[in-house]
């Protein structure tokens, strides 16, 4: 007896090239590469709502070339397909790219938590919750995400959430064994605060919460900016040695001389390379002291190194992003994210723990938070969040 | 000087490699010189930025990114000879800075000025540079003519270092033939070839050795005769590990235009393997690509459309086994192969991963194993995989000027072990 297909919403800010919900949605609607074949998710996206609708807006041609799948002007009503009642098996939210205003602290006010609201009305009024997808951090607002986080249990639906990073390919293809002894570890990575710092953490946190003793929690983070990055570099404040082995599995180190086109960059060709570097350095509860580097300018790929407790050799990879920024034309890191959603909609059963981004939407604003109070260090005893890793893996390697 | 972080397990790995090196026939000195650094000796057609001479060179100058160090091999390169000297020439530069003269002969470079043999191991690297190209459309760069005055150099002097050669042996498989011959009589170890096979693999896939291979297509991009050699090492190196082992080709056939979707419409090559080569594709050019849309451009017949003259290259070889090269530009932009194995295995496919410029850090993987040759005298897999290729591309292109026609090849009846171990990048 065959399972009919689980029917999806999706409930998007916009669609045009490159936005988040583009690369999400259009994977379910034309498939896309997977395993060696190009894979149809066994699920039919049947209601769509589009929050803005900005020049190069694709949204309403999607409807036309897909009649199966309805644009609706609320969520209330995507969700109900225009009934009164839930009329989805699944829920898929993209709260990614737009315009949205900035608040002083440099935050982009995706509504993330307006959607999340919106859709558990529907849960609430319909008496039947369904498994749902958060694109990204829960929300730039810590205490609506923990919101959002403790109504997903409370309701007990099934809720995923968080960045291709911890899914995408590793270059090399490597898994921290569970239950490692962890010294300290170390991203590198590129793009802005309130961002791409969310990925780079998401990066750090898939590796160490396999550590023994599993997740704990984050006591503290303190965020370094420009000088004194600089300052803390020399000072030691993180490993140079797994700074070092982190940019040596770049695969787009900036040449820090001319007529060379791959060489280890001095601190002075750093210092002269990267303008405005960030550092989010945090301790977890266990006592585990995690640094998150952001240096545009000087790389444009994320990297993990860690230091492990009985062995002189560093535990490093890159999380490959195959970027549609000339380097590529599809964003292929989004097919692994889009294939574990895919088996939650299909098992009811979220693939990997919300508490991981839940942790890593603290860190970030935590992140934002340190830098906006002078770079300071933040406490953070809200963060004291636990989880147990998967036992097997779920990034791509097939 | 950069601040290389050089660990101590790059000294310890350095110095188990050099104890673990093998003597070289009539090459006593190398021993004694365990632990010192090798001399290394680059010969090249030209050395500017981004040519194979700079990008290969420098990993043995400033070194390179290894298992996440940035990895320092214990060479010394002490002198280079460099063919052509165009506008953003950096020979001269990077001998002054790193101590080496750049010698007006091949034999000058190898005995560094001196009257015997002064190095351990040689790096040609004869790609890029302004040659003439034949007929054929292939380049006539000079690796034969490097090669033999490399050579000339050893006989003369009673010594012999490894040789390593770039790209194809040459644009003749005779030369090439008789480049292996003189390696195998003077008993050096050579080492040839492109960065495909031992770049990183996505998904990391090996076929297992002795298995049944049903048919092999691989998707490649670029022109001749530069990216059809990387895309036809690719394919040999997968298909190597068939049955016992390589036992040469029987014929070949490349056609172009129309001919190559016909041949697919007839069966010649599969649609099938086809479609799961594109499925590891992150490059996809189809009509969605203005608006990233993740088409399945096989199936749905986009092909004919976006591809204004694709190639196939047909290789049959003498077992039996037969395997196709598609070059597709204007549909991708990467290197796929799929492959139909016997058995429980089924379709199996893989991108080889080109990681992007100006890193290439690609060819680091090539570099590591360039250098483990130089140290233990061993090459890691062997010359005649990089002698059947070279045979193919110019077989292939001779069919293509002989109207498209199916060539016989006697000639290339090469016969090899593949590596038992794989020696692709998986660290």
């Amino acid at each position: 007896m065959s399972k009919s297909r689980p029917q999806l919403a999706a409930v998007i800010t916009e669609h045009r090239k490159y936005s988040h919900a583009q690369h999400i949605v259009d994977r379910f609607l034309y498939g896309y590469g997977w395993h060696g074949a190009h894979h149809h998710p066994e699920m039919d996206l049947v209601a769509l709502y589009v929050d803005q609708h900005p020049k190069g807006d694709l949204s309403a041609e999607r409807g036309r070339d897909f009649p199966s799948m309805k644009i609706y002007p609320t969520i209330a009503e995507a969700l109900t397909r225009g009934g009164s009642k839930l009329a989805v098996d699944g829920v898929v939210v993209v709260g990614e790219h737009g315009h949205y205003p900035k608040n002083e602290k440099g935050q982009t006010e995706y509504p993330r938590w307006r959607f999340f609201e919106e859709v558990v009305k529907v849960y609430k009024d319909s008496g039947r919750s369904v498994p749902m997808f958060n694109d990204k951090h829960l929300s730039w607002n810590w205490d609506w995400a923990k919101a959002m986080y403790d109504t997903s249990r409370q309701m007990g639906f099934a809720y995923q959430a968080g960045s291709s990073l911890p899914v995408t390919w590793r270059i090399p293809s490597v898994e921290m064994p569970l239950g490692s002894r962890i010294r300290e570890a170390l991203s590198i990575a590129y793009g802005g605060v309130d961002s791409y710092d969310f990925h780079a953490l998401e990066t750090i946190q898939c590796m160490v919460e396999r550590r023994q003793g599993a997740e704990t929690g984050v006591k503290w983070l303190q965020a370094y900016r420009g000088d004194k990055f600089w300052d803390a570099l020399k000072e030691g404040v993180w490993s140079r040695r797994l700074m070092n082995a982190a940019l040596c599995r770049s695969h787009t180190l900036t040449p820090a001389r001319p007529g060379f086109n791959d060489i280890f960059p001095t601190d002075d060709d750093m210092r002269r390379i990267v303008k405005n570097p960030v550092a989010y350095h945090y301790e977890h509860l266990d006592g585990l002291k995690c640094t998150m580097l952001l240096m545009n300018g000087l790389v444009r790929d994320f990297n993990f190194a860690a230091e492990m407790e009985g062995s002189n050799k560093i535990f490093s990879t890159q999380m490959y992003l195959p970027m549609p920024d000339g380097r590529t034309t599809l964003a292929s890191f989004f097919s692994p994210l889009v294939n574990n959603m895919e088996k939650m909609f299909l098992t009811g059963k979220a693939v990997y723990p919300i508490e991981r981004t839940l942790l890593t939407t603290g860190l970030t604003a935590a992140g934002v938070e340190s830098l906006y109070r002078n770079q300071t260090r933040f406490e953070t005893p809200h963060l004291a969040v636990k989880y147990q890793p998967t036992t097997e893996s779920t990034f791509e390697r097939a | 000087m950069p601040n290389l972080p050089l660990t101590r397990r790059n000294f310890l790995k350095t110095g188990a490699a050099v104890a673990a090196a093998l003597p070289l026939a009539g090459a006593p000195e190398l021993l004694a010189a365990a632990g010192a650094p090798k001399r290394v000796a680059i010969i090249t057609t030209v050395f500017r930025y981004l040519s194979h001479g700079q990008h290969i060179g420098d990993r043995f100058i400033v070194g390179y990114p290894w298992e996440g160090e940035w990895h320092k091999p214990n060479t010394q390169v002490v002198a280079m000879y460099v063919d052509q000297h165009p506008d953003g020439d950096l020979s001269a530069e990077r001998g002054k800075e790193f101590g080496f003269k750049v010698y007006p002969t091949i034999a000058e470079t190898l005995r560094c000025g001196g009257s015997k043999l002064a190095v351990d191991a040689v790096l040609i690297v004869g790609e890029h540079g302004k040659y003439e190209r034949n007929e054929k459309g292939q380049i006539l760069y000079p690796r034969y003519e490097f090669f033999e005055q490399v050579a000339k150099v050893f006989e003369e002097d009673g010594r012999v270092v490894p040789v390593y050669n770039d790209k194809a042996l040459s644009y003749s498989f005779e030369k090439a033939s008789k480049m292996v011959a003189t390696a195998h009589r003077m008993k050096f170890p050579m080492l040839g070839g492109s960065s495909l096979p031992v770049t990183w693999r996505l998904p990391d896939l090996e076929l297992p050795l002795g298995c049944r291979i049903e048919d092999a297509l691989m998707v490649g991009v670029g022109g001749s005769d530069a990216m059809d050699f990387h895309a036809l090492e690719a394919l040999q190196c997968m298909v190597e590990r068939r049955g016992r082992g390589e036992t040469g080709v029987k014929s070949v056939q490349m056609v172009e235009g129309d001919a190559v979707w016909k041949a697919g419409a007839d069966g010649r090559w599969s649609k099938e393997l086809l479609d799961a080569a594109f499925s590891r594709s992150d490059t996809p050019l189809g009509p969605g690509d203005t608006e990233s849309r993740p088409e399945d451009l096989v199936a749905d017949g986009w092909l004919p459309k976006l591809v204004q003259n694709p190639a196939a290259y047909f290789i049959e070889y003498r077992d039996g086994t037969k395997a196709t090269l598609l070059m597709l530009n204007g549909a991708l932009k990467d290197f796929n192969i799929a492959v139909r194995v016997k058995g429980t295995q089924g379709i199996q496919s893989t991108q080889f991963l080109l990681t992007p410029e100006p890193n290439v850090t690609y060819s680091a993987c090539l570099a590591h194993g360039i250098e483990q040759m130089f140290e233990t005298g061993v090459a890691p897999y062997p010359i005649e995989r990089t002698l059947l290729v070279s045979g193919i591309l110019e077989a292939c292109l001779t069919s293509k000027v002989q109207n498209h026609q199916p060539l016989a090849t006697p000639h290339l009846s090469v016969s090899y072990r593949p590596p038992a171990q794989s020696v692709y990048c998986k660290v």
